[in-house]
């Protein structure tokens, strides 16, 4: 595909475009939805064509094709570069890219075992166990799951990616993922439910790593112990213990999204919304020293895995927090030039017919030293989150709240009984600032990270150590 | 072979390799996207796809696929792929043939106005909204133009060939005078004659205007008076909750509540895509089946769920025709409007809060609906009838079963919304909720 994307570029060029850019990006899927049990439909996607971005008359214009061909490419250029001609009749500050040092590599993720080589049915009948496991650890306690639903999906990702000034990237990547909803139900008891993503990159070896059954037995229990245990969590001021799940997501949300560049110059204001981050917000405390948040995009494995980004920017580890500071923000080329830094290569798109745009990719709060034991060891009275459903946040990334589904209270230092929907509704620099320890454990989690328009859900990894935090209002205000 | 024959070539060839029944539709869709802020445009984009979707059922053994049409021999490929994996797909907990036809469909909701997507004419829009904005006193402006056009050919098994155009012009604008002082508004339409970008932007600008200088909102139950912004965000929730795949799912909070009272009985909410004026308007439906005006509730009364045959015949009903292939869905939801004035609503609230536009709605259970969604843009106190402050920083943390029952009044007036995050075009009122949760970060 490189023959064509080269044309493109070439030919945004011929018609005096300043910067062009193309990117062939194929995705293919295959899909088992599984529900209650039965197959709900087994579903293969293919998306694949090729787009083009450019400068021209000091304004952005992109186009897409579904057709690979040299006509509709030209066509798909002429539409970009007319659009954006026209866009320059509104005055504006005008577009550049930042000079970067860009990427001429060919990244291929080679798969232990292929998804080729695990057929369908294999699939199904890893669902349908999983599925019975659930259902049995729930019964073990007389509680019923009348709803399960389970979305597997493997795909290929592979993108071509080159620039008038000298990008040349080709990569292929396997990913597979898992989105499960579980319903549990006691008659006595009423109703609780759990949703969790599993993801990564590579082949199926991803799947076998997943302790799938362990995994689903274990969700089932604590839906149950919920429904037959759990208490009324307690209010007011209280030592608090997160966990991994709920510390990732605070991460991603009060962390990462903040520091993205272009909320910061107001390109998201009318969707996803802005920040509370100003451009000149580096060197501002919003946490304890304890607090080191990164978004890394060449773990290997991550389900946010790239080694370009798709500007043919180098990835690399960001510091987005360094010991409570803001430390580094996340860039595309056109942000970076305005705040005269260089890319850090944060641009992904997730189809080809998608305008790259500053992503996340593995965004997640350094360990620390402490134990986990040692940091219930330091509460007297307190609660533990482990996970949660329901949570949000305002678009300035400020106010947020976290109602934990798996929770236990914390007495002189031990796990006691278990709580109902703890209520965590704090400020971002509330929340960062009240952390005292961090604990050595690191554990990942996937999600899709929603934002654009039109809507982008990116694969992204979120994560990090147990946590504890000194007197937090529990219960809002 | 022309585009026009490539669904009645795949459900032909698909009969012949051994399928049962197969639905097969092409869209080809134009769309220009502009997106703008800080009162200049940021990126213009332009879209044009067509995409084949093909649904396939050997009995009770499925598949689905969507792809990009390219060679027939690549589309001889694909089928004979999705019928291959039919063949060693488990079973479905049911098998319902595809409705059979053919159907008569009015030939008016097939056709759509014709949308320009001319660049000089869409920044035209733009700009008009923009302007509108900054008139009322915002300091600066984003938001993102859509137009669009498309046009879809479908053909089943079922002895169903038929086209739908579709397309529109949408604009979601949102202005600010502050950091923490916004507002927001949409126009949207079919045609021309009824998109006001510059009514969209006065109207967004007057809300942030309005909205300058707020302070913290206190938590507490209070009667509130919700805009079509976040009313049209609730009721997407109640409508997409009465798909029956949902209910099956355990993603509803409508589960058994057929023929009971969920809601105020001053509350009806209808599916309709069959209206001429309305946003998304559809002849048929994806098995074919002629669409039609379903009352979901009726003065608070839930009456059916939204299906396609499949789920019609698992929950023992007739089809709604609203038919996704897998997941049934609702097309245009209009609430049916009350009898009194914004300003009457407004007189009648003691003490309250007038909150305009919402995001982020999360569940903590499906199920029973409870839920929390952050009110974003202008959002102010009620006193004695009138507003009297400008607030911020609140959370709306309830339930959406309690929020139904709570509607105490809905206005005469009613509006088109669709933007970012509310998907389902939705014709809505002003809503006044008593007693309705907020809540806010405790440091």
């Amino acid at each position: 595909m490189e023959e064509l994307t080269q044309f493109a570029v070439d030919f945004a060029g011929s018609l005096k475009a300043e910067y062009a850019e193309a990117r062939f990006q194929s995705d293919v899927k295959e899909v088992v939805i599984l529900k209650n049990g039965f197959t709900e439909a087994l579903a293969f996607q293919e998306s694949k064509g090729i787009s083009v971005r450019v400068v021209a008359g000091n304004s952005l214009g992109f186009a897409s094709a579904s057709r690979l061909t040299k006509k509709a490419v030209r066509s798909a250029v002429r539409q970009a570069v007319k659009l954006a001609r026209a866009a320059s009749k509104i005055p504006g500050k005008g577009v550049s890219m930042s000079e970067c040092d860009l990427g001429k590599a060919n990244v291929k993720v080679k798969p232990v075992i292929k998804f080729a080589d695990v057929d369908l049915e294999t699939r199904v009948q890893l669902l349908k166990e999983v599925d019975q496991c659930a259902q049995e650890s729930a019964a073990k306690v007389k509680v019923k799951m009348p709803a399960r639903m389970l979305n597997f999906t493997t795909w290929i990702t592979e993108k071509n990616v080159v620039t008038s000034d000298g990008a040349r990237v080709h990569s292929v990547t396997p990913r597979v993922a898992l989105s499960s909803l579980l319903t549990a139900l006691h008659p006595q008891s009423g109703i609780v439910q759990r949703s969790f993503n599993l993801g990564g990159t590579g082949g199926w070896e991803v799947v076998k790593e997943w302790n799938m059954f362990e995994l689903f037995a274990e969700e089932a229990s604590s839906l149950s112990r919920i429904l037959l245990e759990a208490k009324k969590a307690p209010k007011g001021v209280v030592d608090l213990v997160l966990g991994p799940e709920v510390i990732g997501l605070v991460s991603h949300e009060s962390s990462g999204h903040p520091g993205e560049a272009d909320r910061i110059l107001g390109r998201e204001a009318a969707q996803a919304g802005e920040t509370y981050l100003k451009p000149d917000s580096l060197g501002l405390r919003v946490g304890s020293s304890h607090v080191n948040v990164v978004d890394d995009p060449t773990v290997k494995g991550s389900f946010g895995y790239y080694e370009y980004d798709d500007e043919g920017v180098k990835a690399r580890k960001r510091t987005l927090i360094k010991e409570g500071v803001i430390n580094e923000f996340l860039h595309n080329r056109e942000t970076a030039s305005v705040f005269r830094v260089t890319s850090n290569g944060a641009s992904r798109a997730v189809a080809y017919n998608r305008e790259p745009i500053v992503r996340m990719a593995n965004t997640f709060l350094e360990p620390g030293d402490y134990t986990k034991e040692e940091l219930f060891e330091g509460v007297k009275d307190g609660v533990y989150i482990k996970n949660f459903m329901e949570w949000n946040i305002d678009d300035r990334r400020f106010n947020q709240r976290y109602v934990g589904l798996e929770a236990y209270r914390i007495k002189n230092g031990e796990l006691s009984e278990m709580v109902k929907n703890p209520v965590l509704e704090v400020t971002t620099i509330g929340l960062w600032s009240a952390v005292d320890a961090v604990g050595k454990d690191l554990e990942f989690q996937a999600a899709y990270c929603g934002k654009g328009d039109p809507m982008q859900g990116i694969p992204v990894w979120t994560g990090g150590p147990h946590v504890r935090l000194r007197k937090i209002r529990l219960g809002g205000a | 072979m022309k585009k026009s024959e490539i669904p009645t070539f795949v459900v032909n060839l698909a009969l012949e390799k051994g399928a049962t029944d197969v639905v097969a539709e092409l869209e080809d869709q134009q769309r220009v996207m502009i997106r703008f802020s800080n009162n200049e445009i940021t990126v213009s984009k332009f879209y044009q796809e067509t995409l084949l979707s093909v649904f396939l059922m050997i009995k009770k053994h499925r598949t689905a696929t969507v792809l990009p049409v390219s060679s027939t021999r690549n589309l001889k490929k694909a089928v004979e792929t999705l019928v291959k994996t039919a063949k060693v797909t488990p079973p479905a907990d049911i098998y319902v043939p595809l409705p059979k036809g053919p159907f008569q469909y009015n030939p008016t909701l097939q056709s759509a106005p014709k949308t320009s997507l001319s660049p000089n004419k869409l920044i035209g829009y733009v700009k008009d909204g923009i302007d509108g904005a900054l008139q009322e006193g915002a300091k600066k402006v984003a938001g993102t133009l859509i137009a669009s056009k498309s046009k879809s050919t479908l053909c089943t098994s079922g002895q169903v060939y038929a086209t739908q155009e579709g397309g529109g012009l949408e604009l979601s604008i949102r202005a600010f005078v502050s950091d923490v002082s916004s507002g927001h508004s949409v126009s949207i339409s079919r045609n021309e004659e009824g998109f006001n970008p510059a009514e969209a932007g006065e109207s967004a600008g007057r809300i942030a205007k309005a909205a300058a200088n707020p302070t913290q909102g206190q938590p507490g139950r209070f009667t509130a008076l919700l805009g079509p912004l976040i009313f049209a965000d609730l009721v997407n929730q109640i409508g997409t909750r009465t798909s029956a795949f949902m209910v099956d799912a355990g993603r509803s909070f409508l589960t058994g509540k057929i023929g009971q009272e969920v809601a105020c009985d001053k509350f009806t909410l209808v599916d309709d895509p069959t209206v001429a004026d309305a946003f998304s308007v559809r002849a048929f439906d994806d098995e074919g089946v002629p669409t039609r005006r379903n009352i979901i509730i009726d003065r608070g009364v839930l009456k059916t769920y939204l299906h396609n045959s499949t789920t019609a015949k698992k929950f023992g009903a007739e089809t709604t025709a609203n038919a996704g292939l897998i997941a049934p869905r609702p097309w245009n939801l209009i609430v049916q409007p009350g009898e009194k004035s914004f300003e009457q609503l407004l007189g009648e609230i003691d003490n309250g809060i007038y909150v305009t536009n919402d995001w982020y709605l999360r569940y903590q259970n499906y199920r029973t609906g409870d839920f929390s969604t952050i009110p974003r843009d202008g959002m102010f106190l009620i006193k004695n009838g009138q507003i009297s402050a400008s607030i911020r920083e609140l959370r709306i943390s309830d339930n959406m079963l309690r929020i139904m029952r709570n509607i105490r009044d809905l206005s005469r007036s009613r509006s088109w919304i669709r933007w970012w995050e509310v998907s389902i075009p939705t014709l809505t009122p002003y809503a006044v909720i008593e007693d309705l949760n907020f809540t806010k970060s405790g440091m």
